[in-house]
């Protein structure tokens, strides 16, 4: 009879009968525990995702604000006087075409844009929805301002230029909102980072654990294999198999549940309101870096194990 | 081969179980280690093959002394001995094969050569038709077939046998002994720790004498001697 292809590899489940390639020596795959390893491995995995993911979702948001925003300013003509009397539009349109004139050939504006009110309305539609008529609300005017530099002292030149249109218009660097968010989204950012890193302590402490339990269960086999002459490394290399193949099944795991975790979280992002908040959509570099966390993981896997089983068994006779 | 001097054991902070031990084994010798239950005979072997170290006294093997030897060199010189278990110590997980394969693997022999070489080796000693059974499913008899293809598969250049016929019929232990001898011909120096009277009457080697911890080596002339004198 043909013996069927990959026969070598079968594992013939009689009992009491081992067929087909050799996988380790010592009785690695049978102990308790090993089921538990590779669920814990794959939910470490899955929240690390999750961590590095928010990470760059957080990188993408600030970069995009900083990009977005940096060397721009908004003039604001206020609707209402320092008296309190409101400015009817045609005197804000003034204003503002006064102030536009005043900074036209000012050295350190790159361009200036004077807002119409639809523009202003199309700003606001977030907030008050598009059906709303604005005709009868008072709208401060708006310049929009792209600079060549935000020095101090070019937003000091320019104040004092606006000033001279009308005391009470007031320039808005963005600086100081934007720098209280940046520093609020630089915080989570680290906060993270942090959250990966305490996932990678206690995932190598998991290991080292793991690795240290089997070791001691079966220390009267590694004597053996001592007895015959197994070096440290020979011993070495079937523990860090075993990790390895524990932790690529947990990895791989993770990875797929936050693969899927990710895309619905997307796609629910997607249908939220987007003017608000910066896309968070990831790379394409992102994504690859995200998928490849089992090799990480493998690679932490093999280094922790590695270490634990060549420091046990320098301990040992 | 191996040289032993004056060394003795304790285990802790216990009394020694063996005291003054000394002796030398040539290359190529031949002796049974005998003595009562308790008399050190199977903590001897623990230093023979290098479980434990001495603590007092010197041990040579193979031309160079061991107590000052690092892991990695105790390696090199683990793999010129093979040892049978008393209690055996067969890996679970492994067949009869691997199991018997294991000395050669660590060695690093190529996998057809193991194979070859194993398959012939199960054979004679008639386990050939278990060659992919679990330890767990073999009788003790076969167990302890396996356990000593397993010390002598990489042609040792020492041999430590602790009770080797023990759970064997005499027919299969004087085939197994005549194994042994035709190992010790082709240079392999063999200890055999053995209370089987007719085994070493049968093959007239030396014997090792343990007795409370002490150690003196008979010829087979003295021994014959004695028991002609005794009436024996």
């Amino acid at each position: 009879m043909k013996k069927p292809l990959f026969a070598r590899f079968q594992k013939d489940r009689r009992l009491g009968v081992s067929e087909g390639k050799r996988r380790y020596d010592l009785p690695l795959t049978s102990g308790a525990g090993t089921g538990f390893m590779v669920l814990l491995i794959g939910l470490m995995t899955f929240l690390a995702m999750m961590a590095i993911a928010a990470g760059f979702a957080l990188n993408g948001m600030t970069r995009h604000w900083t990009s977005s925003l940096e060397n721009t300013l908004t003039i604001e003509i206020p609707a209402a006087r320092p008296n309190g009397k409101i400015r009817d539009s045609a005197e804000i349109t003034a204003l503002a075409r006064s102030v536009a004139q005043t900074l036209k050939n000012n050295p350190h504006i790159e361009n200036l844009e004077v807002l119409e009110a639809e523009q202003i309305s199309d700003l606001l539609a977030p907030w008050l929805g598009k059906d709303v008529t604005l005709n009868d609300m008072p709208l401060p005017g708006l310049i929009s301002v792209h600079l060549y530099d935000s020095e101090p002292e070019t937003l000091k030149a320019l104040t004092s230029a606006v000033e001279s249109v009308a005391a009470d218009i007031r320039i808005d660097a963005h600086e100081r909102w934007l720098g209280d968010i940046l520093r609020l989204v630089r915080t989570l950012e680290l906060s993270a980072g942090l959250v990966t890193l305490i996932i990678m302590i206690t995932t190598v402490t998991a290991i080292m654990g793991a690795v240290r339990s089997r070791m001691a269960e079966h220390k009267d086999d590694i004597e053996l294999l001592h007895m015959m002459g197994a070096s440290d490394m020979y011993v070495m290399r079937q523990f860090r198999r075993h990790a390895l193949i524990l932790s690529f099944k947990g990895a791989l795991g993770g990875v797929t549940f936050g693969t899927l975790t990710l895309a619905g979280m997307a796609l629910l992002n997607r249908s939220a309101a987007q003017s608000l908040l910066p896309d968070f959509s990831l790379s394409g570099l992102q994504v690859l870096g995200l998928l490849s966390l089992p090799l990480a993981v493998c690679f932490i896997a093999a280094m922790t194990s590695r270490f634990t089983v060549l420091r046990v068994l320098s301990r040992m006779p | 081969m191996i040289t032993f001097e004056h060394v003795g054991l304790r285990y802790g902070i216990g009394p020694e179980v063996l005291s003054d031990i000394h002796f030398t084994l040539e290359p190529g010798s031949f002796h049974f280690l005998t003595g009562a239950s308790g008399a050190g005979k199977t903590s001897l072997l623990n230093l023979m093959f290098l479980g434990r170290k001495p603590t007092r006294g010197l041990v040579h093997m193979f031309g160079q002394s061991i107590n000052g030897l690092n892991r990695a060199q105790l390696c090199v010189i683990r793999q010129k001995i093979g040892v049978v278990f008393q209690e055996f110590r067969l890996l679970p997980n492994l067949s009869t094969l691997d199991n018997v394969a294991l000395p050669l693997r660590i060695a690093g022999r190529p996998e057809k050569e193991i194979r070859n070489n194993v398959n012939e080796l199960l054979e004679w000693v008639g386990l050939g038709e278990h060659k992919n059974a679990l330890p767990l499913t073999l009788s003790g008899g076969q167990q302890q077939r396996v356990a000593i293809a397993r010390a002598v598969i990489a042609r040792p250049k020492l041999l430590l046998a602790d009770e080797p016929t023990g759970n064997l019929d005499d027919n299969i232990g004087f085939r197994l002994m005549h194994l042994f001898e035709q190992l010790n011909r082709m240079g392999t120096t063999i200890v055999i720790a053995t209370h089987n009277q007719a085994i070493i009457d049968k093959f007239g080697h030396p014997r090792m004498i343990l007795d409370s911890g002490r150690l003196h080596v008979e010829e087979p002339e003295n021994w014959a001697r004695k028991n002609i004198e005794g009436g024996c």
